[in-house]
């Protein structure tokens, strides 16, 4: 039995359709993250699951239970706001303790509860404190622990980690996944990062104008990305989408001559490798270099970015433009004529018609 | 084509000249004059169209008729203005605002103004009644001009309807009672009618006035400086008044609002009110029953208070404007004029000599009910007017309210006001 | 050198308040001043020039039993409109800030009351009161109720003057918590109802303690408006029957200009200014510390 289960799920406001026809499951304890750029639906489809917003067609199912109409306090779901949501009159303590108020729990498990939670989430020397004394990181902290002390079996989170800075915002990604695992609590977690999306999910929702794109673990889409739309939205810098041409021996890159696909048509086919899979070939230290001597596909270098661990080389190929992600610092030159190579496996082949993966195409290995 | 505009310019300077010399020229006197209107009906356009009519036939004098409001309004006002250095070189106020006036310094006696034999014979042309409000200390300070007396208009449907004679209204108070308790309409506990309702709101004072005087007593000496408002006569009038709604149940408890009253009685809500004759020409206009009107019954002998609005002149005023202003209230005041004011108003003809006008002659014999405010100036009497007029009228005010709306017998409540107004006055005695 | 440029400073400073200070000095703090000045003097006339009596003026008030009417009139006008056309104003905020058909008709016609002149409001009012063929009574007659002579009966006469004023102010009130919930994030609504908190629950835990500024600006206004607006008196009653609806500010206008004793009048004032003075910074003082401000 999934712990979430959306069916056939739309919701339409007259003259739009923010979410159209989402259906998928998540399962008991996973981590489950709704990816996608802003305005694809994956908000409202969090919503939709924890009863904010009425389902247009459709149905969601909690804990096996049609739950489509019932109320939010009745689907018991916690749930983490962007904004956070805290009371700002009310300081830490009351915060937290609101719902556990709301419901009347005891006065003693009050405290027992949140003495627990406090700790969990590093708050107990700041329960006395108001929200305006509290930093963007530990206002996230109380946000968090009032939704851990309902002990709701579900949580949703909406962005919970973009107001923080990038070192906040690491941090909390490797703490909130520990504590989910710790506290076997099934998270439906709603970002546009990739990264977050990478480094926490068990399982990646990707989203794009409302439907469904692709569903997956992070590997699934990183690797074997089924459409151009999730090869370009994961990674950076995301995956070169080249071009292709029909060239004498095959497939070539639009402009170029040398068969990337042997004995293959290369109209209407995109050719996917990420800028990390391609090598570059040199023709010798020294010397002037020309396209017949350089081995690999030729291509000019138009910029290098220098980012520390690796370079990110651009280079122009033909008619297309090709980043290269290079390890350490790459001593490039504006101008200078370089050769790309990849391996086959690295390969992958997109129609151009409906931006889907081609998985009978398979692609010449292009080498020293 | 530049000749032509050269001429079209040059008379057109010629005439803006012409113009401004004869503005120049036929302005020589600008008059600024306040005046109250405190009775329903379009009164402004009455007086601004007798203005226009006395500008035309004076063009050296220019007259800015300013309308202020009620009385109140129109004396703190035309104060205000003077007091803030605006000119106002006369206006309509309050007859009884006399004393007040005299206090602040702030008006001159006609007989400083008057110079020839006959102007001073203007001066005694009026109704004596009028003049009571308008001298003290043997000068004259007020010109009587929107002057009223109050009247008892009734519903003749209402008085055929009970079985009474439409034509013989209560004369004396025990007839007013007697018919009075006729006249009331019920259904069940609910009065569909009141026979009578004298208003109590705005110018309680000036109805007691009425009830007092029809008990013999005034209120105040004719120096403004005693009261008797604790005299027996006067203690029994409020009695009387009380008990119309207390003990014979003709009139409604509690006060009665002056300015919704008219509305009542057009309605058919009451048989018989107490009114000030301002209200006439409405009234015959508006109403949609036979109605007539009468003199207030009496006790011991009939009686009502004048009321309205006097001209005065202010103090602070050059010559040429006081001669140019008493040309105005000369004007306004004619015979023909006072006359044409009557008619259109219901207001008194100040003057004998107005109704001995053909055109009042042929109304009042057209339309009997306005001779009525005129024969009853016979038993006229001043209005309440003191020193301290302000703070004394609002002690009896308070004490006349203070019993019809039940919260103090009428001899406490006068007994108190009149020990107050003693003490206010001492210092004028 | 830097000495030259602080006093060249101080200067321009100076300058730029200069024109504020000017309009401050003679329309506010002069007529105060004066008023002040004036309540120990007595009222002069041509006879008896004004001289100076020292606190007589205060005395006199002491024993004027109309300025206790007034007074205690006055509480009761407070007393009567403040808590209710607040409660209303908040009621109606909240009400018209949620999804409502038509909302913008209902906000509008709540707001009416406040833009119409209370001149013209009392006019409409009076025809209410009347009795007999007033709104009121005839209305009640429909369900067999007597007539009442609403404004001239002692007993019920401020109870219509409070009508009148809670009616004008509520509506007045409920755009500054309308403004107030508006501003307030709709996450935290849903962050209640995700608790299972009733709307009450809701209303009564976090919007109303949010709006607490709200309602403290409210407040102060209303309390100084229970002692300024009088204006339906003078069309209604003129403070009578037997000053049973006279307010204090009423009872200045009257020793003023009906009395033309200004020197009384301004004695009036002091205490009235003195009055709210007290109030306001009480209000402050005990109500600051309860206050979140965002």
């Amino acid at each position: 039995m999934s712990a979430i289960e959306l069916r056939g799920v739309t919701k339409s406001w007259p003259g739009t359709v923010a979410v159209d026809n989402v259906s998928f499951n998540v399962e008991e304890g996973s981590f489950v993250v709704l990816l996608g750029p802003s305005g694809c639906g994956k908000s409202t489809t969090l919503r939709m699951i924890a009863g904010l917003e009425d389902v247009s067609e459709g149905a969601v199912f909690i804990n096996g239970e049609d739950m489509t109409s019932a109320t939010p306090a009745e689907r018991r779901v916690s749930m983490v706001f962007q904004s956070y949501a805290i009371f700002p009159h009310l300081n830490v303590r009351e915060n937290i303790l609101f719902g556990l108020k709301v419901r009347k729990v005891q006065a003693a498990e009050q405290e027992e509860r949140l003495a627990h939670v406090a700790n969990l989430v590093g708050l107990t020397d700041l329960l006395d404190r108001r929200p305006a004394q509290l930093s963007g990181g530990q206002r996230q902290r109380v946000a968090l622990a009032r939704a851990i002390i309902a002990e709701n079996p579900i949580c949703l989170m909406d962005e919970p980690l973009s107001n923080l800075d990038a070192k906040l915002r690491h941090e909390m990604r490797v703490e909130l996944r520990a504590l989910q695992r710790r506290l076997g609590m099934t998270v439906v977690y709603v970002t546009h990062d990739q990264t977050e999306a990478m480094s926490m999910a068990d399982q990646v929702i990707l989203m794009h104008a409302g439907r469904i794109e692709q569903v997956g673990t992070p590997d699934d889409l990183y690797d074997r990305p089924a459409t151009t739309f999730t090869a370009s939205f994961i990674g950076t810098p995301p995956m070169n989408l080249i071009t292709l041409a029909s060239g004498r021996s095959g497939a070539v890159i639009a402009g170029t001559n040398r068969a990337v696909i042997a004995g293959k048509d290369g109209e209407g086919r995109i050719l996917g490798i990420r800028p990390e899979h391609i090598g570059i070939e040199l023709a010798g230290k020294t010397g002037r270099r020309t396209k017949a001597k350089i081995k690999g596909i030729p291509a000019r270098v138009t910029s290098c970015d220098y980012l520390g661990a690796d370079t990110v080389v651009t280079a122009t190929c033909g008619d297309q433009l090709v980043l290269i992600r290079a390890p350490g610092r790459c001593p490039l030159e504006e101008g200078e004529l370089i050769g790309l190579a990849w391996s086959n496996e690295d390969v992958h082949v997109f129609s151009a018609e409906t931006n889907q993966l081609m998985p009978e195409a398979k692609a010449l290995r292009v080498a020293a | 084509m530049i000749g032509r505009f050269r001429r079209v310019t040059k008379g057109l300077a010629l005439s803006l000249f012409m113009m401004f010399a004869y503005a120049q020229s036929a302005v020589a006197v600008e008059l600024t004059m306040y005046y109250p209107v405190a009775v329903g009906g379009p009164l402004t356009k009455v007086v601004d169209g007798m203005v226009a009519e006395f500008m035309k036939a004076n063009p050296d004098i220019k007259v800015k008729a300013i309308y202020a409001g009620n009385y109140n309004d129109a004396r703190i006002k035309a104060l205000a203005a003077l007091k803030s250095g605006q000119p106002a070189q006369l206006s309509v106020m309050f007859s009884i605002d006399i004393y007040e006036l005299i206090e602040q310094d702030a008006i001159v006696p006609f007989d400083d103004i008057v110079e020839t034999p006959e102007e001073k014979a203007w001066l005694n042309s009026f109704y004596p009644a009028l003049m009571g409000n308008g001298r003290t200390g043997g000068k004259t300070w007020g010109i009587p001009f929107q002057r009223s007396t109050i009247v008892m208009y009734y519903n003749k449907d209402a008085f055929k309807e009970a079985g009474l004679d439409p034509n013989k209204p209560p004369a004396t108070w025990d007839e007013l009672v007697s018919m009075g308790k006729k006249l009331v309409k019920k259904t069940g506990d609910k009065v569909d009618r009141w026979a009578i309702m004298i208003p109590s709101t705005g110018y309680p004072y000036w109805m007691f006035g009425a009830l007092t005087m029809e008990n013999d007593q005034v209120l105040m000496n004719s120096d403004g400086n005693k009261t008797f408002f604790n005299a027996t006569p006067t203690v029994s009038a409020l009695e009387f008044w009380q008990e119309l709604g207390d003990k014979h149940g003709i009139m409604p408890k509690g006060t009665i609002e002056w300015g919704t009253l008219r509305k009542n009685f057009l309605e058919g809500r009451t048989a018989i009110m107490w009114h000030s004759t301002g209200n006439l020409t409405v009234v015959k206009k508006k109403a949609k029953f036979d109605f007539g009107v009468a003199m207030l019954p009496a006790n011991k002998r009939r009686g009502t208070p004048t009321g309205g609005g006097n001209f005065y002149i202010f103090k602070k005023t050059k010559p040429e404007e006081r001669k140019a202003a008493m040309k105005l209230i000369r004007f306004l005041t004619e015979p023909k004029r006072a006359a044409e004011w009557s008619i259109k108003t219901g207001y008194i003809g100040t003057s004998p000599a107005a109704y001995k006008t053909p055109e009042l002659e042929k109304y009042v014999a057209d339309f009997p009910p306005a001779a009525v405010a005129r024969d009853q100036l016979e038993f006229a009497t001043p209005e309440l007017s003191t020193y301290q007029a302000g703070r004394v009228r609002k002690l009896l005010d308070d004490a006349i309210q203070s019993t019809l709306t039940g919260k103090k017998p009428a001899k406490d409540s006068l007994g108190s006001a009149q020990t107050q107004s003693e003490r206010l006055l001492k210092r004028y005695q | 050198m830097s000495s030259a440029h602080t006093t060249r400073n101080q200067v321009y400073g100076w300058l730029l308040l200069t024109p504020a200070a000017i309009l401050l000095i003679t329309f506010t703090h002069y007529p105060a001043i004066a008023t002040l000045a004036q309540s120990f003097f007595s009222t002069g006339t041509v006879s008896r020039p004004s001289k100076f009596i020292g606190l007589d003026n205060y005395r006199s008030m002491l024993e004027d039993e109309v300025f206790w009417k007034v007074l205690e009139n006055n509480i009761w006008y407070a007393v009567g409109t403040i808590p209710i056309s607040i409660a209303i104003a908040l009621l109606m905020a909240v009400w018209v800030n949620g999804k409502l058909p038509l909302r913008g008709l209902v906000r509008m016609s709540y707001f009416t009351p406040t833009i119409l002149p209370m001149i013209a409001v009392a006019n409409i009012w009076l025809f209410f009161y009347t009795p007999e063929i007033g709104l009121l009574d005839q209305v009640g007659a429909l369900f067999g109720f007597a007539s009442h002579n609403w404004l001239g009966d002692t007993d019920t006469v401020l109870g219509c003057i409070i009508a009148i004023a809670i009616w004008k102010e509520a509506g007045f009130f409920m755009i500054f918590y309308l403004a107030a919930l508006q501003t307030l994030p709709p996450e935290l609504e849903e962050a209640a109802k995700l608790e299972g908190a009733s709307r009450w629950t809701f209303f009564r835990r976090v919007t109303f303690p949010l709006l607490m500024p709200t309602t403290l600006f409210v407040l102060i206004n209303a309390v100084i408006n229970s002692f300024k607006l009088v204006d339906q008196l003078f069309i209604l009653t003129k403070g009578g029957p037997d000053n049973a609806s006279s307010l204090l500010l009423y009872y200045i206008y009257e020793a003023a200009f009906s009395f033309f004793d200004q020197n009384y009048a301004s004695t009036l004032t002091v205490v009235l200014l003195l009055m709210l003075a007290v109030i306001a910074i009480g209000q402050f003082v005990i109500l600051d510390k309860r206050i979140h401000y965002r």
